[in-house]
């Protein structure tokens, strides 16, 4: 065999593990979810009927759907501005030599690394009224809130999510920061420019893309959250906190209406297909972040 | 002047990492606390006890630790298997025209999509395949979940090796398969532990498949120890030792391979 045919062979023999599993677990399982959306499907009911486009109008006028539509955008959108800010400025703060700075790095790292749904777990056990210690420094300084009420339970996800995720924009940035030459700060320093002007005129334009990406990669992993909402609120009081992911887990696991989860589910990919090119062009290509 | 300035950094970094960490070190302090302790409120400490750490490993006949080997099983599984596919796939793609952008643009397409889409269609699938609440419809699960992001880490680093050392060892009598596997992969290691490491994170810190694929005999430990909490009477000073066990396998890798951990993480971010 001439080594022209060999390297043709190899390059299928390489990749037929990943056509297999795509095959199987990726392809089946959208064409699967895509037209389950059209079929009556439950638990209740086995009997799958064709309804067409019946589940995807229920869904698009259900207040509920409309209601976690608009709450996980706000909430994606607030906590992916806070953190972003956030985590730019702690870059910044550690993008420097300092006593101690290895230990607060690896700190720094750890929120990332614990499982959100047993962080859920710690969130409920920090803010148990009995003997959680948040609740007890509150009613120290005369504050006797219920932090799970209507009014607070939003601001405090809010804040949960702050707590977890400005380590990962601040990660992220702060390799950008890394990889920043240095001679254009020093060059800028001999032309006189100040800590703020430096900052402003070229640390923020050369970071651009670096921000982008943080701040999509937030946006994107605020729009699917899960697990700590869960854990924690399981959606609630009411309806008030119910994410995406959370109606649809709850439409089709708890109401076993797989039919109105899958509809759904096809509605939230429509409408974030359309951004992925955008991520694929601006970040994800090789020599954007250079 | 420029001392002082320093140290003010060390205080407010170290605050900043102490904050994000109130959390953890909060169930640390209540895993060691006997159960009157703890009930007498937050601040209240006696003499430390290890008694919950007995009963989380078994001493109270929790299944936690059938939690944590599942855990274990499904995590190692995933990376093993994240591998064997990535690699050699990734490899095809970027220097053997596989695919061509195909493969780079869809896995950053899967990337970006919520989980919480493929969960009917897994539920329907594993129940095809009579695989639910089994470890390797975890495992696959998993997989699925991590594929992408394995790809897109690989495919940088393979993109990083320079053509001539291929072509080099091709002259030295290497075929396609002795150049990745002899060649290729002792380069590559540090991306290959990057991926490992992130793949094993992601799978162990998994809820939301667990969830939904799994009911008693394959529950890993995070679904174990939220169930655990949302049951009634809540043992506190267990729970706490389990969340503290639980959280110790990615620390502890995130502290010692930290290297690979960062620039995998950031790579993931901003290259495809």
């Amino acid at each position: 065999m001439s080594t022209r045919t060999t390297s043709r062979l190899s390059k299928w023999v390489l990749g037929s593990p990943l056509i297999v599993f795509a095959l199987i677990f990726v392809v089946y399982p959208v064409y699967q979810g895509i037209q389950t959306g059209f079929y009556s499907l439950s638990l209740q009911n086995p009997d799958t009927l064709f309804t067409g486009l019946e589940n995807f109008g229920t869904v698009l006028t259900d207040p509920g759907f409309l209601a976690a539509a608009k709450f996980t955008l706000l909430f994606a959108l607030a906590v992916t501005a806070i953190e972003t800010v956030l985590g730019f400025g702690l870059a910044l703060l550690v993008n420097r030599e300092f006593p101690g700075k290895k230990v607060f790095f690896t700190m720094l790292l750890v929120p990332i690394m614990v499982a959100p749904a047993l962080l859920g777990v710690m969130f409920r056990l920090l803010l148990n009224g009995d003997i959680g210690l948040v609740p007890e420094v509150l009613r120290g300084v005369g504050l006797d809130v219920s932090l799970f009420a209507p009014n607070t339970v939003v601001p405090l996800l809010v804040l949960l999510d702050v707590l977890q995720w400005t380590p990962f924009a601040f990660l992220i940035m702060y390799a950008g920061l890394q990889s920043f030459p240095s001679d254009v700060l020093e060059a800028a320093q001999v032309d006189g420019a100040g800590r703020l002007r430096t900052l402003r005129s070229i640390v923020v334009p050369m970071m651009k893309p670096i921000i982008f990406a943080a701040l999509f990669l937030r946006l994107i992993d605020a729009i699917r959250t899960f697990d700590v909402v869960y854990v924690l609120t399981a959606g609630g009081p009411g309806t008030k906190t119910t994410t995406m992911s959370i109606y649809i887990y709850k439409t089709a696991f708890e109401s076993g209406q797989f039919g109105l989860a899958a509809a759904a589910s096809t509605i939230v990919m429509v409408v974030l297909i359309p951004f992925v090119p955008l991520f694929v062009k601006r970040i994800a290509t090789p020599g954007a972040a250079e | 002047m420029t001392k002082r300035r320093l140290w003010g950094t060390t205080v407010a970094v170290g605050l900043i990492a102490i904050l994000v960490n109130v959390p953890w070190f909060n169930t640390l302090f209540v895993s060691f606390k006997s159960d009157g302790d703890i009930s007498r409120g937050a601040t209240a400490a006696g003499t430390p006890t290890t008694d919950h750490y007995a009963n989380a490993l078994g001493a109270a006949g929790y299944d936690f630790p059938r939690f944590f080997l599942n855990s274990a099983m499904i995590a190692l599984g995933a990376v093993l298997l994240v591998l064997l596919i990535a690699i050699p796939s990734t490899y095809s793609a970027i220097r053997l025209g596989f695919g061509g952008r195909f493969v780079m643009n869809a896995s950053s397409g899967l990337r970006l999509l919520p989980a919480i889409f493929f969960a009917v269609p897994y539920f329907l699938l594993m129940s095809n395949l009579r695989m639910l609440d089994t470890v390797p419809g975890l495992i696959l699960a998993n997989t699925f979940l991590n594929l992408p992001l394995a790809i897109i880490l690989l495919s940088a680093g393979f993109r990083d090796v320079p053509i001539e050392v291929e072509e080099a060892a091709k002259v030295d009598g290497a075929n396609t398969y002795r150049i990745l596997y002899s060649v290729l992969m002792p380069i590559l290691a540090p991306s290959l532990v990057a991926v490992a490491v992130l793949v094993f994170i992601f799978s162990w810190n998994d809820y939301l498949f667990a969830l939904v694929l799994s009911s008693s005999n394959a529950t890993p430990i995070t679904l174990g120890a939220a169930n655990f909490v949302t049951s009634t009477g809540i043992r506190w000073g267990d729970i706490s030792a389990t969340a503290v066990l639980s959280t110790l396998p990615p620390v502890i890798f995130a502290v010692f391979a930290q290297r690979y951990l960062v620039s995998g993480l950031s790579a993931g971010a901003v290259k495809g």
